[in-house]
């Protein structure tokens, strides 16, 4: 079991330490760890599970912020590295966002959090919901209300309604004027392009995003015109598994506000919205770049936001790049970022240029890999369909949304 | 707290220099204690905030526990929580002081809110002051009767904490029964995970001592608790779950129906959102299907897609760990992901501890059907800019290629490497081509033509100037110019700074020699010249041996140096598919991500119950030195130089002594990795022996095992023993379990053998001889234990003998145990004999 937690700033300074057992692990760890981090160059380039001479070590880096747990006994890794996470959310969403200074400014509320999320190294409860009942996020509103009502404490005194219900992820009475439910499919798509364009993989990896505003206790059926095309598929607790099995309906009392329902994979898809075709010649200690990008299928609604980056090669002594479309920038590590925006409706978009090569080398030997991002709103790029939403004992006013929003995810075409 | 090291590292406007602050604090808490004003709670607040961030930063702010005791009468909850949180802090540094805070704290554990029960039992659980356990149990035994299940929660932890404060007093209290109780009858589901977890710690930590708490152990993993807790574990927060699939994962269902109906319970955990609660029901189901082969199969199937998944949505970090997973799955059945090979595909952004383990998975996955995809995929990677995965990703087609029939296409890409004009992809790439040529040497004529158009100036690594060097020699008659290439490398002897490429150089001279002696006698004049001048002892005493031998009798100096060679089939350098099992046992745990079991890198006071727990595992925890972890470690890396020494070294010794051709690798691998693993048993068992020596040892044991085994001359014809036999401590174990002493016997033995005996190691080689292996030993002088087996020449019949030796009084009583009883007292005699030779 973990046997306790510190927060690292992104010079290697300790932040925060919570110890979770008798046993005291000492600060100095942190010194050993930030030794390991510095010889491996770089903390998002050091291994998540270390070990110390003295101990074993999780850590995830969120925002510059390194999490750190430590244990001695044997135990599973993903429980460590998940339990991280979640603190790193679970910060992030009280806070708003998460630097340094913010956590420090708010030690207590990160401190009552951690007492409740886990105990004597074992994790507790991670549901925000429950967590939002015990202790009060420090917004605006409540800082209001202490203001108005006089009562200052940022901890209600009752105690979650959860905790004891049979539905753990919901509050007992909630209640609304209006009923709102909104459902968002959120997709990635990742794909490899190799140096012949042939497309070697592509995937996509979507997520079903419930935002629910109803009273009471809801119940909720999901179901989907085209279940068939999704490859494997995650629950959160809430959704009952048998309707699925055998329907492929997801039936489910909700969380309240926002979360997750699912995520699901969709594989071998065929073909890609967008095509990036790079040519790179060199000769004679020279390389000229050509890069052209258009719309290959178009999927009826507009592309935006597309942003072409990839990392010259170390050989390369300076280049020289310009744009029909968009701006090109190339920073001082030799990142190379090209903002095309939309696809203008009169021309293809294209990038050329010359790059100085290493005195000595002829030809480039090394290749750099494009990453593209996009993002096209209202279609599902998997071509999942939602086929609708229904509620036991609909309430007087509803209101149902959906929306869908496709965005690249590692999306890579190598030259 | 730890001092204050860190405080000048991260400057804040707000913080205080040092003493001067804390005492205004103190004075400041000293003014609002006694005050009684409206709104003294906010100005209270503001000051423990600012005594918390102190604390945080790392600033001692002790001095003022006094302070925060008083001023904590306060009913604002925020107040408690940051006065208890200091109090937690401070307490076990100020055992006197914490005396303070039981008042209040006992007062706040009756106090009408719940969350304030709770919170103030927790805090009194956590000051962790041996002498103030007595006003933990009142307040504990009321906290686990509460009729709100928030304290109840918070109270069965605090029965573990007060365990790890003072045992006894957890024991007399009777608390690990009522947690029993509750466990199975609390309506709240984290109670009841609370208990589990509690008395899991408190019953394996107990069970050495006593009997019942053994039982108690056991018991938890019966039927009914297993049954009892699966029928609840939707119940059951995430983390709760995990819990209790890895208590599952140890249960023995009785009959395959149990299998299935457990499986089928837990089917939809595989869909959870929670990657570690996905993983912990893959355990469970790899664990209850072990013995079926084809269900076994079937979960493999079932598991890809979740697995699949869980790689793609989570952070970097979690796809490690699931990567981790995978690897180990990928490698004990890759046929099944044969056909998912792409998501093995390395994206450009993923961390290099990633990018490896997925080539490591692209490699095991290769079959006749995907290499092409495959191959054409790590290609691309050659030309990746991060130089360490270029590199890796050569060596994986390599190896691909070592694997496969069909290397038709694969010998093209790797000629296509070494014209890349890249030095560290030549260098891989000649390794490579080198390997594959030992294995398929019908590809020679191909590569030759290639090979011998890269210059050798261009090659720097020892090990790819190395691998020239020897095809240079090996193939001098189809390179035109090979004996010039030899001359001019020769000139630069002096200038070569590796040893390897020297002997290597040697070697090639000679075989060069043998093939077209008029171009090369000049250079072998010089190089064996050279040779002799070397200041690297091995360099030198080949030389010289080359020189004696030639000088000899030519011809047989081209039978030793040069004899014709049979290609290899099989390579050295592969994990040993034992560790890989002992890995697979502790599926999702710690031991994955290192690819080490645990025992090679735990500290043994963390260890669980270890696999050797029975007699041989005994032995060696007795025998075995206080501080386990280190030698461990260093064991661990000299089993791995010594794998890789082997394999590198086969070669030398296949060109030099060469026993039986190139078939000899063959043969010295599994003795070697047998070897090794006997060294890391024997070597466990007796920490003692310093790791450096050892490594010695083992190569001196490889000498022995490697060179033609000196004959028996003593065992009587009536009983052959094979010299290699082999036997892994799993099967010893059940063996030494199943079978009857046949024998019992008392020798004595010889005063020599007892002035030699002062390691175990000494007996071992000793026995070695006499083609009696060990499989475990320890001890110290004068007491040694030690576990040795034998197999007849003829038939795989096993003699298992334990043997325990008393050096002051010279007696050894041997207890022997035999497949084929009849032979029992035959062996018992070589036994003896063995033995009464042993001296210095």
């Amino acid at each position: 079991m973990l046997q306790c937690i510190f927060l690292l700033a992104d010079n290697g300074a300790v932040i925060l330490e919570k110890q979770l057992t008798g046993h005291r692990v000492d600060r100095s760890i942190c010194d050993w760890f930030w030794d390991h981090v510095i010889s491996q160059g770089d903390s998002f380039k050091s291994m998540p599970v270390i070990a110390s001479p003295t101990h074993y070590i999780f850590q995830i880096v969120r925002a510059g912020i390194t999490f750190l747990a430590c244990t001695q006994v044997e135990m599973p890794p993903l429980m460590g590295i998940e339990f991280l996470c979640r603190v790193a959310d679970i910060l992030s969403d009280y806070l708003g966002e998460l630097n340094e200074d913010l956590i420090k400014d708010n030690f207590v509320i990160v401190y009552e959090l951690l007492d409740e999320m886990i105990d004597n190294g074992f994790p507790l409860t991670t549901e925000p919901n429950i967590l939002r009942e015990m202790i009060a996020p420090p917004n605006i509103v409540s800082k209001m209300l202490s203001v108005v009502t006089g009562n200052s404490s940022n901890v209600s005194d009752i105690l979650p309604g959860a905790t004891a219900s049979c539905v753990p992820w919901r509050p007992t009475d909630v209640k609304y004027a209006n009923n709102e439910v909104y459902v968002d499919l959120v997709e990635e798509m990742d794909a490899i392009i190799n140096r012949d364009g042939v497309l070697v993989k592509c995937e996509i990896y979507g997520e079903v995003q419930v935002n629910c505003l109803l009273s009471g206790l809801p119940d909720l059926t999901l179901s989907f015109a085209n279940p068939s095309i999704l490859h494997d598929v995650r629950f959160h607790p809430c959704v009952r598994f048998r309707p699925w099995e055998s329907h492929q309906i997801l039936s489910f009392v909700p969380p309240d506000g926002q979360f997750k329902l699912m995520s699901y994979r969709v594989k071998k898809l065929k073909s890609t919205p967008i095509y990036v075709k790079p040519q790179l010649t060199s000769d004679a200690g020279t390389c000229r770049i050509s890069v052209m990008v258009g719309i290959r299928n178009d999927p009826g609604k507009t592309i935006d936001s597309i942003i072409l980056q990839f990392q010259l090669p170390p050989c390369i002594l300076s280049a020289d790049l310009t744009s029909n479309h968009g701006t090109v920038n190339v920073l001082s590590n030799k990142i190379c970022t090209w903002s095309i925006g939309r696809i203008p409706k009169d021309k293809a978009p294209s990038l050329s240029g010359t790059m100085v090569l290493e005195t000595g080398l002829e030809t480039l030997r090394v290749f750099p890999t494009f990453q593209v991002e996009f993002r096209i709103m209202g279609v599902a790029l998997s071509g999942l369909q939602i086929d609708k939403l229904d509620l036991q004992n609909v309430p007087n006013r509803l209101y149902k949304g959906f929306r869908a929003v496709t965005r690249a995810g590692e999306y890579e075409v190598r030259s | 707290m730890a001092p204050p090291a860190q405080a000048h590292r991260s400057p804040s406007p707000s913080q205080p220099s040092g003493k001067g602050e804390v005492s205004d604090l103190k004075s400041q808490l000293r003014q609002l204690a006694g005050s009684r004003a409206p709104g003294i709670d906010d100005s209270k607040r503001e000051l423990f905030k600012k005594v918390i961030s102190y604390m945080t930063i790392g600033i001692d702010v002790s001095a003022v526990f006094g302070e925060m005791v008083m001023c904590s009468a306060t009913s604002d909850i925020v107040l408690k929580k940051m006065c208890y949180l200091y109090v937690g802090n401070y307490a076990k540094v100020n055992p006197d002081l914490a005396l303070l805070t039981i008042n209040f704290l006992q007062r706040d554990c009756k106090d009408e809110d719940p969350m304030i029960r709770g919170l103030a039992l927790r805090s009194l659980c956590s000051l962790r002051v041996a002498n103030l356990v007595e006003y933990l149990v009142g307040p504990l035994g009321l906290g686990l009767k509460d009729n709100n299940s928030y304290v109840r929660t918070v109270a069965v932890i605090g029965v573990l904490k007060l365990y790890h404060i003072s045992a006894p007093t957890c024991i007399d209290a009777d608390f690990p029964p009522t947690l029993k109780h509750l466990m199975l009858n609390d309506p709240d589901p984290q109670v009841v995970a609370n208990c589990l977890s509690a008395l899991q710690e408190i019953w394996s930590l107990e069970a050495s001592t006593s009997e019942e708490a053994s039982r108690e152990r056991e018991a938890l993993i019966s039927k009914p608790v297993i049954y009892y807790l699966l029928n609840r574990i939707k119940e059951f927060s995430e983390w709760a779950q995990c819990l209790v699939l890895e208590l599952v994962a140890k249960y023995v269902p009785l009959d395959s129906n149990e299998i299935f109906d457990i499986m089928n319970l837990l089917e939809d955990r595989l869909q959870h959102a929670n990657g570690a609660v996905v993983l912990s029901t893959i355990k469970v189901f790899l664990h209850l299907t072990l013995s079926m082969t084809d269900v076994h199969q079937q979960v493999y199937e079932r598991i890809k897609a979740p697995l699949l998944t869980l790689v793609s949505s989570g952070s970097p970090e979690q796809s490690y760990a699931v990567l981790s997973h995978l690897h180990i799955l990928v490698m004990r059945a890759p046929f099944i992901f044969a056909s998912d090979y792409k998501h093995f595909y390395c994206q450009y952004n993923e961390p290099s501890y990633v990018k490896k383990l997925k080539l490591e998975m692209l490699t095991a996955v290769a079959n006749e059907s995907n290499t092409y995809e495959i191959v054409t995929e790590l290609c691309e990677y050659a030309a990746n800019v991060d130089i360490p995965i270029a590199r890796e990703s050569i060596r994986a087609v390599g190896k691909i290629a070592l694997q496969q029939y069909d290397v038709n296409a694969i010998v093209d890409r790797l000629l296509q490497f070494l014209e890349m004009e890249k030095d560290y992809v030549t260098a891989e790439a000649l390794v490579l081509v080198k390997d594959l040529l030992r294995k398929y040497p019908q590809w020679s004529h191909d590569c030759i033509a290639v090979v011998g158009s890269i210059s050798s100036q261009n090659v720097q690594e020892p090990k790819a100037k190395a691998a020239l060097i020897w095809m240079l020699g090996e193939y001098s008659q189809d390179m035109q110019d090979a004996p010039y290439i030899l001359e001019s490398l020769t000139e630069n002897w002096e200038e070569e700074p590796s040893a390897e490429v020297r002997l290597h150089l040697l070697t090639a001279v000679m075989k060069c020699f043998f093939k077209r002696p008029p171009e090369t006698q000049k250079v072998l004049g010089a190089a064996l010249a050279a040779g002799l001048a070397d200041f690297h002892q091995d360099v030198h005493d080949r030389a010289l041996f080359y020189y004696r031998l030639l000088q000899y009798n030519v011809s047989v100096a081209e039978r030793v140096v040069n004899p014709p060679k049979q290609a290899v089939s099989v390579f050295a350098d592969t994990q040993s598919s034992e560790i890989k099992d002992r890995i697979f046992d502790e599926f999702n745990s710690l031991s994955v991500v290192y690819q080490k079991p645990s025992y090679m890198f735990t500290d043994k006071d963390y260890r669980g119950p270890f696999e050797f727990s029975d007699e041989l595992g005994n032995l060696s925890i007795a025998a075995e030195s206080a501080d386990n972890v280190v030698p461990a470690q260093g064991v661990e890396a000299n089993d791995k130089d010594l794998l890789l020494s082997t394999s590198e070294k086969e070669e030398i010794r296949g060109a030099t002594f060469n026993v039986s051709g190139y078939s000899a690798p063959l043969y010295d691998s599994s003795a070697a990795s047998v070897q090794s693993e006997l060294a890391i048993i024997s070597s466990t068992s007796a920490g003692s022996a310093p790791s450096s020596s050892l490594a010695i040892d083992d190569l001196l044991g490889l000498g022995l095992s490697a060179a033609p085994a000196p004959e028996p001359a003593s065992v009587p014809p009536s009983l052959k023993l094979n010299s290699k036999a082999i036997l892994d401590p799993g099967t010893f174990q059940q063996k030494w379990r199943q079978l009857p002493i046949s024998l019992s016997q008392e020798f004595s033995l010889s005063p020599e053998g007892v002035a030699a005996l002062t390691t175990p190691q000494a007996l071992l080689w000793h026995m070695q001889g006499h083609s009696i292996h060990c499989i475990a030993s320890g001890g110290h002088s004068p007491n040694f234990k030690f576990f040795f087996f034998a197999q007849k020449a003829e038939e795989s019949s096993n003699f298992l003998v334990e043997c325990i030796i008393n050096t002051s009084s010279a007696k050894a009583q041997v207890k022997i145990k035999a497949d084929d009883q009849s032979t029992s007292q035959a062996f018992s005699d070589v036994f003896q004999s063995a033995l009464s030779k042993f001296s210095v």
